[in-house]
């Protein structure tokens, strides 16, 4: 499905940028836009600021998430940083601390 | 623990860059990588860098293997072997026991093997140093020289017959194989 995978081992300090889905099941640190999704798989680890369409984290991310469409927190994941998207999804057992913004654009 | 989806996300310990994305920073890692898509910066990895057609590494490298169908700009030190495949440019140098340079690559740079150990022997053994270190026209001068030299006029007439056997076929084969093209092996 997706394209690019960022493997458990891989460590990333900088920027990443690009119009496709992105998968991180590493660290990365620093800044990621995408313009499709973001995977943040249960092992890796993001200390970044982020600006996407959808994202899904079921890992770590310190950081601010700006989402076009969805953020959706899955059960192990654990998120510090401000959220701004549409929609947002938290499931049970997740665990978030940060400002919640849904300013939804009127129809 | 483990859903379906994660086990095939996860199907293999490697990373894929894919064609669209831009990492600009540094990468280190402990599994294979292959670029498809553009990475500035810095890149270590313990494992083989693969950059594909598509994929644009502008970095200093430090890997294990480097196999490069694209395009690098920046020096790559490999602990095992680096790859250029016909597809590949590079600008930059190479620092690698082994370093294979197939037909079609392109690379500017300098390349530094090491210490040439073993690999100078199977080299040698190859015809083509035999042909080089023959250089079939000095041969019939130098005798001439000495013929002249020692007053003897008998000598050159068989030189002459041997340079219209002899000569031409190894000057063409020196020439050929002369090329800085090396051939793949098989990995």
């Amino acid at each position: 499905m997706a394209n690019t995978v960022i493997g458990s081992s891989i460590v990333i300090d900088g920027e990443i940028s690009g119009d496709e889905d992105l998968v991180i099941q590493g660290t990365v640190k620093g800044k990621i836009s995408v313009k499709e999704s973001l995977i943040v798989d249960r092992s890796g680890v993001v200390e970044a600021d982020i600006e996407t369409q959808n994202v899904e984290v079921s890992g770590k991310v310190t950081g601010n998430i700006n989402a076009t469409d969805k953020v959706e927190l899955k059960s192990d994941c654990r998120v510090i940083g401000d959220i701004k998207a549409p929609r947002i999804l938290i499931a049970d057992g997740a665990s978030f601390k940060g400002n919640v913004d849904m300013d939804v654009k009127e129809p | 623990m483990a859903n379906p989806k994660d086990s095939s996300i996860s199907s293999g310990d490697s990373t894929v860059i894919g064609e669209s994305i831009v990492i600009n920073g540094k990468l280190t890692g402990d599994e294979d990588l292959t670029v498809r898509g553009r990475l500035e910066g810095e890149l270590s990895l313990t494992k083989t860098l693969i950059v594909e057609a598509s994929g644009v590494v502008k970095a200093n490298v430090e890997v294990k293997n480097a196999v490069v169908s694209g395009a690098v700009v920046g020096n790559i030190d490999a602990g095992e072997s680096v790859e250029l495949t016909k597809e590949g440019r590079m600008v930059g140098d190479i620092r690698s026991p082994r370093v294979i340079l197939v037909d079609g690559a392109s690379l500017r740079g300098r390349i530094d093997m090491g210490e040439v150990k073993g690999e100078r022997s199977e080299k040698g053994a190859r015809p083509v140093r035999a042909v080089r270190s023959v250089p079939v026209p000095a041969r019939p001068a130098a005798r001439i020289g000495k013929s002249k030299l020692e007053g003897k006029p008998s000598p050159p007439p068989p030189p002459s017959e041997s340079r219209s056997g002899a000569p031409v076929p190894p000057l063409v084969a020196a020439g050929s194989r002369r090329r800085v093209v090396v051939k793949k092996k098989a990995r």
